[in-house]
């Protein structure tokens, strides 16, 4: 017998491979037994499927060889159970000659691959180690990526809190400055101090932002999927900005239609897609200025559209609005984002399955226009 | 002349406490800084402050915790008010810490970086000042 290879044994153990051959003839039975044995298989043996799913539960074998034509349970039906029951298991459907067609159908069912009768023990071995082969880099792919994702989601963690912990005393430290600066520092100081301190809050945004862009990038953002009122979500975005809306004279229009479809979601990403939005149209309507802010059903969607009455995004500009770091500069550019606002936007709106668009003119204002698909009540 | 009210903050960021000193000191208070819960315990006994802020996000989160229930647990810090101080939540940015209701008694939580005037204000009422 030869040395046993590593490739074989089931993966993070010492263990033999588990084979479960399920054939109703004694003959084949213990044919396949003989061969795989050889190399170092424990084999296990069912006359039907009956037996064969049996087996199959209570030992969770690595791989199985099913007969396509028994009496009773057919193999076509026992791979179909099996593949769903221990989706572990990689599936062999033992063919006839001349049932290709049954063959391909086994696939489609859940098989790994069929193996024509007849077959050599050799022919047998060689299925087998292919099978086995693919099982464990199956197994170690899947371990490897949640090692890896859980590995990102610690970095995130980490790194978040890593760059934010500074950021919170060097804006504690810029009160502290401003408390005890008082009467002793002139207007320009003071400035300076609020410079600072919005280019900090910027930065903090933009972390914000950055990582939960990589999360989506990565997989390892899962939005909730909860129903959410249109008007509820809305409301709370234009209940954040309805201050400095008031504060900077800019008016405020709500249109919410009575019967809106509800949205399906993460109520706290879509809150802040909207205040991020709305935000962005008080950053560049001036006063005596409008926002419009409405949402009705089309169809099967629910269609939001924010439009504001500011300075517009010049034509050349606009198709790159949404690329991250991009921003449109303007003599007269006091207000400097995080320059991912719309980034985020745009990666939280397709990952709820939405579209985002926005159309603009200079001197006009600018419009977005979010389209999601609407909540379907499950069954 | 009254004495100046104490104020105890706990915080194992050593430039916070720095920041925060100084904006209690120019709201005319008495400060005293401690870089960690046990040490903050025990200044709690020695100096009994007038009120006393905990970071909650010393080390670990449990630290915080075991803080606060140390000092509700003294003579003295039973009805004294504490507030504790909480940064963004690890969690998500936008979850911030909330004492379930059966914690020891927290008077008020406040969010790093604390805006000056706010910090006061809410001292102030506490300790009825200004």
């Amino acid at each position: 017998m030869s040395a046993r290879n590593w490739a074989f044994d089931r993966p993070m153990t010492d263990q033999k491979p588990v084979i479960l051959i399920i054939d109703d003839e004694e003959l084949m039975r213990s044919g396949c037994k003989q061969a795989l044995e050889r190399i170092g298989c424990t084999v296990l043996t069912a006359k039907d499927g009956a037996e064969g799913l049996r087996l199959a539960r209570e030992h969770k074998p690595d791989a199985a060889f099913v007969d396509f034509k028994m009496p009773g349970m057919s193999g076509m039906e026992l791979i179909e159970i099996l593949s769903k029951e221990i989706p572990e298991m990689v599936l062999i459907m033992i063919t006839g000659y001349a049932s290709i067609g049954s063959a391909v159908e086994s696939i489609h069912k859940g098989a790994f691959d069929f193996l024509p009768k007849p077959f050599s023990p050799d022919q047998l071995r060689t299925a087998t180690r292919r099978v086995l082969e693919h099982r464990n880099m199956k197994i170690e792919a899947n371990r490897l990526r949640e090692e890896k994702a859980q590995m990102e989601k610690g970095f995130i963690t980490f790194v978040s809190h890593e760059m934010r912990s500074p950021l919170v005393v060097i804006r504690q430290s810029i009160e502290a400055l401003k408390m005890i600066g008082e009467d002793r520092f002139d207007d320009q100081v003071r400035e300076l101090f609020e410079k600072c301190d919005r280019r900090i809050k910027g930065l903090e945004e933009m972390i914000e932002h950055w990582l939960d862009i990589s999360r989506i990038g990565q997989g390892t953002f899962t939005p909730k999927q909860d129903s959410l009122s249109t008007a509820g979500v809305l409301e709370r975005s234009i209940d954040e900005l309805s201050p400095i809306c008031r504060k900077n004279g800019i008016d405020l229009e709500t249109t919410i239609s009575e019967n809106v479809l509800k949205l399906t979601g993460d109520e706290e990403s879509l809150v802040r897609v909207f205040s991020n939005i709305i935000g962005n149209a008080t950053k560049y309507t001036p006063p005596g200025g409008k926002i419009s802010i409405s949402a009705r059903s089309e169809g099967r969607s629910v269609k939001i559209v924010i439009s504001d009455t500011g300075k517009g995004i010049p034509e050349d500009k606009l198709p790159y609005i949404f690329d991250p770091f991009y921003r449109v500069k303007g003599k007269d550019e006091v207000h400097r984002g995080s320059g991912l606002g719309l980034t985020y936007c745009k990666k939280i709106v397709e990952s709820h399955g939405g579209k985002i668009q926005a159309s603009s003119k200079e001197g006009e204002g600018t419009t977005f226009e979010l389209t999601f698909p609407g909540h379907i009540d499950s069954v | 002349m009254d004495a100046k009210k104490k104020i105890l903050v706990i915080d194992d960021d050593k430039d916070l406490l720095f920041a925060t000193k100084l904006i209690l000191e120019k709201g005319g208070y008495e400060v005293f800084l401690a870089e960690d819960g046990k040490t903050g315990v025990e200044m709690w006994k020695s100096v009994s402050p007038d009120l006393a802020i905990i970071d909650m996000m010393m080390e670990t989160w449990s630290e915080g915790f075991s803080v606060l229930e140390k000092i509700r647990s003294t003579e003295t810090g039973r009805d004294r008010p504490l507030f504790v101080l909480s940064a963004v939540d690890l969690q998500g940015p936008y979850q911030s810490f909330q004492p379930p209701d059966n914690y020891p008694k927290v008077n008020r939580v406040l969010h790093k970086p604390v805006k000056g005037e706010d910090l006061l204000r809410f001292v102030g009422e506490e300790l009825g000042i200004r």
